[in-house]
């Protein structure tokens, strides 16, 4: 049980066709989850963490590459295959103003999942089961009957998190859950996650931006940038020690609520993230990079392991000059 | 240090006057920055913080708002005496803003060139072809190539849509910049090289700036002082070091208890419980009190007044905990 895969993704690509040409959303990406851990995926807009999230569950139909979701592989599955394993697959949505419906009561929100997958029958069963989950993610049995512009984001979320519960899923993606919402509120939400995984032993692939959320949260962390993971290692590992340099920009951006003592210098990174169209055949991250040099030119970088379960793709790490 | 003061609020209430009820935004508030520094303007949605920023410029839309009481002096002229003529003449010139989204903020069929020299030709007397002079310069100055000024909006990035913001705040050389989460739709390589250049700004044009936000990180970067404001009042106020190092009021605590460690994984966050009271209906006394762990029976009674901590000249606190002098918060204890 404590090692079982329950997902592997294998070089997962999501090209979308523009006027200007191939957009290259999600490059090669592979990458392994056990049941009960969680996978960060951080990276700034625009570097194909929610393609990939979305392309793993199969809301977009993926260019090339594997899923393997316990021990199936469902890259081909049409949408009629899709539905019994849409059980077993859920999503959470950044933004709770948005992905819930505004005619809809708490109720309905809830119970809809239960209803369309043809868990429960008789109205009894499922209005238990409702409440239930409302009571798993901590919302009053009062807001049964609200709507939910009546909630805060908070509250809104909750149903969010209820909803994907009500399927008894295996993986949950969370997409930015919680940063639409203020940080006390982000707490509660967080320690509402973290109980569930604890006591449903669930798996999640947490994609957000913000790297002191998923260093709370993930066992791996995989850094993305435009389509390819540059870095991935365990939590504690990477944030002691990043190798990439695009992992140690983003970890030194990160603003730190520390004043005076202790604090550490910040680099910046110039520029910004360029565009994913038509990408040739060298360092993506090459023209921010403070370290390229004619190498990175000649080919793009694969992930290369420079210790058990620490990857990184940089050409110069691997030549071992920086 | 009297005379580089150049905001100066005093006991500002604005309330929102509805059908329904009546919306106490800002409750009384005090707040003053003088030049060259940045306060920091720190609170939940709902806190009042906006509603504070807009007031400074006379902005509230009334109705419903109406600004109850207090005075605003704007380097000793007073706002809410103004006349609207002499309200457009402030407005942008003297005081200039800065909004969270950049998207939104600028207009999509206007080249920035002209959206920069729109806001200098509005407040001095130069021709067109000068002002779009101008207005390269202002681009390069926020690190933007001056060939750049005959593209649209759409054209530019969210980090670069955000300089021409800047560009357009900075053309007059105001003397308050207010910036309203300006980095909070932007990514954190991106927030930083905006926030390093906004810190820079501030210094070489001698400007005060209002930061707003609730992120504590970008405060601790970019901010001197620091106000903490709770249901539209100012609950805790100091220095950057007081308010961060030797914190006083059990709402900040909470604030900085919410915040995922960086340096600890794992370990179970401490949210603030229950949510923001509603501004239609607050409670009795102090308003985080059904927050609060520490809150007792006297702090129902009656709304606890800013104090100075231990006669500090900086440092402020509304908390009626302090009436014990033995009283301090855990965070502070654990601390030593």
């Amino acid at each position: 049980m404590a090692n079982k895969t329950i997902l592997e993704v294998q070089n997962l690509t999501k090209f979308f066709t523009t006027p200007a040409g191939q957009l290259h959303a999600v490059d090669g990406v592979s990458f392994k989850i056990e049941e009960g851990k969680t996978l960060g995926i951080v990276g700034e807009s625009g570097c194909g963490k929610s393609t990939t999230g979305r392309t793993i569950l199969k809301l977009l139909e993926p260019t090339g590459g594997k899923i393997i979701f316990d021990g199936k592989d469902i890259t081909s599955y049409s949408r009629k295959q899709m539905r019994p394993l849409r059980q077993e697959m859920q999503m959470v949505f950044q933004d709770p103003f948005s992905s819930l419906d505004p005619r809809q009561t708490v109720m309905q929100l809830i119970s809809e999942p239960i209803i369309e997958h043809k868990l429960l029958k008789s109205k009894k069963d499922i209005e238990d089961r409702t409440l239930e989950l409302m009571e798993t993610v901590g919302l009053a049995e009062r807001y049964i009957n609200v709507y939910p512009h009546e909630l805060d984001g908070g509250r809104r979320q909750r149903i969010g998190i209820a909803r994907a519960l009500a399927v008894n899923p295996k993986l949950i993606v969370c997409d930015e859950p919680v940063s639409a919402l203020d940080v006390s509120i982000q707490a509660q939400i967080l320690n509402l996650l973290k109980e569930l995984q604890e006591k449903m032993g669930l798996t999640y692939i947490f994609i957000t931006h913000d790297l002191s959320v998923v260093k709370y949260f993930s066992d791996d962390i995989a850094v993305m940038y435009l389509g390819q993971m540059v870095e991935k290692a365990p939590s504690d590992v990477l944030f002691a020690n990043p190798v990439h340099p695009y992992t140690k920009a983003l970890l030194s951006a990160i603003p730190l609520p520390i004043v005076g003592k202790e604090k550490p210098k910040r680099q910046l990174i110039k520029g910004e993230i360029t565009s994913p169209v038509n990408l040739p055949d060298e360092c993506r991250f090459m023209k921010r990079c403070d370290f390229a040099d004619e190498c990175c030119k000649k080919c793009n970088p694969k992930l290369h392991e420079i210790e058990p379960g620490h990857f990184v793709a940089c050409t110069r790490v691997a030549e071992g000059t920086i | 240090m009297a005379e580089d003061l150049v905001l100066d609020i005093k006991d500002l209430v604005v309330h929102y006057e509805t059908e329904d009820a009546d919306v106490c935004a800002v409750n009384g508030i005090d707040i003053q920055i003088s030049k060259k520094r940045t306060l920091g303007l720190v609170g939940e949605t709902g806190a009042g913080k906006t509603t504070t920023a807009l007031s400074i410029l006379n902005l509230i839309p009334n109705p419903p708002g109406v600004i109850k009481n207090g005075s605003i002096h704007l380097d000793g002229k007073d706002i809410l005496k103004m006349s609207q003529e002499d309200l457009q003449k402030v407005r942008g010139n003297d005081v200039a803003m800065i909004f969270q989204d950049p998207m939104t903020a600028l207009n999509p069929v206007m080249t920035v060139g002209e959206q920069i020299g729109e806001s200098i030709m509005l407040h001095q007397n130069i021709s067109k072809q000068e002002a779009f002079e101008k207005a390269k310069e202002m681009l390069k100055m926020v690190g933007i190539a001056e060939s750049r000024a005959y593209d649209y909006p759409h054209q530019f990035s969210g980090g670069m849509k955000q300089r021409v913001v800047i560009a357009i705040a900075l053309a007059c050389s105001p003397q308050l910049l207010i910036a309203d989460e300006p980095t909070t739709a932007l990514d954190v390589t991106i927030q930083a090289q905006v926030l390093e250049l906004m810190k820079q700004l501030i210094q070489e044009k001698e400007m005060a700036m209002l930061l707003i936000t609730h992120d504590l990180g970008v405060v601790a970067e970019v901010c001197e002082d620091v106000a903490v404001m709770y249901a539209g009042r100012i609950v805790e106020k100091g220095t950057a070091d007081d308010v961060f190092n030797h914190m006083r009021h059990p709402y900040t605590e909470g604030l900085f208890d919410s915040l995922p460690n960086l340096k600890q994984r794992g370990e179970q966050l401490v949210p603030i419980r229950g949510l923001m009271p509603d501004p239609s209906d607050l409670p009795p006394g102090c308003s985080f009190a059904p927050r609060c762990p520490y809150a007792t029976e006297a702090c129902t009674k009656s709304i606890p007044p800013l104090k100075s901590v231990e006669g500090s000249k900086t440092h402020f606190v509304a908390c009626t905990a302090y009436e014990n002098p033995d009283f301090s918060l855990r965070r502070n204890e654990n601390g030593k």
